[in-house]
């Protein structure tokens, strides 16, 4: 059948969460190691978090720090040695000196590639795979007659996002700490918990901050296209919902679930007028379907 | 010794910079590179360069680092063997499984990654240097330390840019895909080649969407106005004793999209600082700094030039595609009617 996952960064959200339209987790918020209570930072939050997910009957992924600098890899090592100890089901990875290191530390756990892996080819699906990779997130800017070409001829799982806002920019400082005249680094005052936007002034332009990633000002969103993935056989489905509170992934993977399981027994949707609109009010600015179709990440083309 | 490598955005800037001491010129190949096509060249140039540096005992780095479409590697491969049959000595990459490629094709050719491989630390560079790379690009704002930890754990090539991040702001390029989130487009051409306007991972121009005048709200409050969202980095000339004690190999002087003279001058500018470092244990490097001001200068001018025509590129798109898309929605009422 199918999988549909999202993030979950902290075991606060974990336990505020309904997360029952979800097979499987990804703990961690990998851009920002300072992130209160972070999965993908501390590995005293590890076992508590698996054994919450796995009670739930999913699958739980581990999210290791996207951008680590020669300093941050000695902690980095210590949350994976912990998390090699418990039942995770993957790693994710978005570096690839932590695809060496995990190789090095005698890893025999799957890896996934994260959004963050720079994957564009199959040249790179077979490279990543042959390091114990057995799935990978494309690169956004690929369109979806692009990411099933990667599948079939790697051949390796995909996990396609199909709902959320679209990671565009992933830095290793907090932009919204340089620019804010409370927080100072190394005492952020946890400002990202406030909603940022940036606007172009001009105002047709739009992104969310959340300080070491930027994100898509439009939800991508293919509810109208769910019956196309299933047709392409593809199986792993993503809600990306970082910067998003915990009810908009309860609420977005709950419309997710009817609409792929319709798809995949082969039964013709309902009217998903009602679905379409209750997603455009999560969405600040709207909805988009990224590169999908070979367009701006930001266009957004519906049925057509 | 330090090889000093200078861009070629034109025919002409390559003749320059190699007259002025480069050791070695970098070329990009029309739709290949990460910069628009006015600032790459035809193979005819080419192979013309490639001759040129020869004759001067000099070497051509090919660059070839988009990240391209899994149907275009075959194509890639090609070119790839094309220029190092004329006589090219090196090619920079960014894609990894393309390099991995390329060096089992051609394992004689030195490999440069590109900075679109976004290394953070020691072990990526151990990775690439695993697969294949000769020399490892280093981000602009790594400290003088983490390049010397980086040198001393995997002993590969250490490349940085005669150029640096003075302060934070977003990681670019590498891991960043705003310029093409708001002006993108694709194509083939004639040759079944993939053409992606508004992506420099994909061989387009980055518009510089960062450039433009953003507004930054909290909960619907602004709190800066007229921010650009990413620091600009600029030549720079102190650390370079310091930067060579730490075991670089190579540096890679920018600029294959400013004009050839101001190229050629920054190359002749470096070539001196380097001389000067090469024949004193003590170099002073005081009388450089304000010459090295005046080319920041000329920069900034030149970039803002360029900034201002690359964003204008980004807005013409974005309205072609709204006007396209409105035809488009507009089309099925009409035929109602």
């Amino acid at each position: 059948m199918f999988e549909l996952s999202t993030n979950v960064a902290t075991p606060k959200q974990l336990r505020q969460g309904d997360y029952s339209a979800y097979d499987a987790l990804y703990l961690g918020d990998f851009s920002c190691p300072d992130y209160p209570k972070n999965f993908s930072a501390d590995p005293d939050l590890l076992a508590g978090g698996v054994d919450m997910v796995k009670s739930q009957g999913k699958k739980c992924y581990l999210r290791l720090y996207a951008v680590p600098s020669n300093h941050d890899l000695p902690w980095v090592r210590k949350v994976v040695e912990k998390a090699l100890s418990l039942p995770f089901d993957a790693f994710e990875v978005h570096n690839l000196g932590l695809l060496l290191m995990l190789r090095e530390m005698g890893c025999n756990k799957p890896i996934h590639l994260g959004v963050f892996g720079n994957l564009y080819t199959d040249a790179t699906a077979r490279l990543v795979k042959d390091y114990g990779v057995t799935r990978v997130y494309p690169n956004p800017e690929l369109s979806l007659k692009e990411a099933i070409y990667i599948r079939d001829h790697t051949p390796i799982e995909v996990l396609m996002p199909i709902h959320g806002k679209i990671p565009l920019v992933v830095s290793e400082t907090c932009f919204i700490v340089e620019h804010s005249d409370k927080a100072v680094e190394g005492d952020c005052k946890f400002s990202c918990s406030q909603d940022h936007w940036l606007t172009r002034t001009k105002g047709e332009w739009s992104l969310k901050d959340t300080g070491r990633m930027t994100l898509s000002g439009s939800d991508l969103c293919m509810l109208e296209h769910v019956d196309e993935l299933a047709a392409a056989r593809l199986g792993a489905f993503y809600v990306q919902s970082h910067g998003e509170d915990v009810d908009y992934a309860a609420r977005v993977g709950e419309i997710y679930r009817d609409a792929l399981t319709r798809a995949f027994a082969g039964e013709p949707q309902r009217d998903l007028s009602p679905q379409l609109e209750a997603l455009k009010g999560l969405a600040k600015m709207g909805l988009c379907n990224g590169y999908y179709y070979e367009s701006a990440g930001r266009r957004y083309f519906g049925e057509n | 010794m330090v090889m000093m490598m200078a861009p070629g955005g034109t025919k002409e800037m390559c003749r320059m910079v190699l007259d002025e001491g480069a050791d070695a010129v970098y070329v990009g190949v029309i739709g290949w590179s990460r910069r628009g096509s006015e600032h790459e060249l035809t193979d005819d140039d080419i192979r013309e360069v490639i001759d040129y540096a020869d004759r001067l005992g000099k070497e051509v780095r090919v660059v070839v680092n988009t990240l391209p479409s899994s149907t275009e590697v075959p194509m890639f491969l090609d070119r790839i063997a094309m220029y190092a049959s004329w006589g090219a000595k090196g090619f920079m990459i960014s894609d990894v499984g393309c390099m991995r490629l390329v060096k089992e094709m051609l394992p004689d050719v030195a490999i440069h990654t590109s900075v679109g491989c976004g290394i953070t630390n020691h072990r990526d560079v151990q990775f690439l240097s695993d697969i294949g790379a000769t020399y490892v690009v280093l981000p602009y704002r790594l400290s003088v330390e983490e390049i010397a930890e980086m040198k001393a754990k995997t002993g590969v090539g250490i490349e940085v840019f005669l150029f640096k991040t003075p302060s934070g702001g977003k990681i670019c390029p590498g891991k960043c895909m705003m310029s093409s989130y708001f002006s993108y487009r694709h194509w083939l051409d004639d040759n079944g080649k993939d053409h992606f306007f508004g992506s420099a991972s994909r061989g387009g121009d980055c518009l510089r969407i960062c450039q433009t005048n953003w507004e930054f709200e909290v909960n619907d409050v602004s709190f800066r106005e007229g921010m650009t969202i990413k620091t600009n980095p600029a030549l720079w000339l102190d650390e370079l004793p310091a930067y060579l004690a730490a075991g670089v190999d190579c540096l890679k002087v920018p600029g294959r999209d400013r004009s050839d003279i101001l190229v050629r001058d920054i190359v002749r500018f470096y070539r001196r600082v380097l001389d000067v470092i090469a024949e004193s244990d003590a170099p002073d490097l005081a009388p450089f700094r304000p010459e090295l001001e005046t080319f920041r200068q000329r920069w900034v001018v030149e970039r803002g030039h360029r900034d201002r025509r690359l964003i204008s590129e980004a807005e013409r798109e974005a309205m072609r595609a709204e006007r396209a898309a409105f035809r488009n929605s507009a089309r099925p009422a009409a035929a109602a009617q």
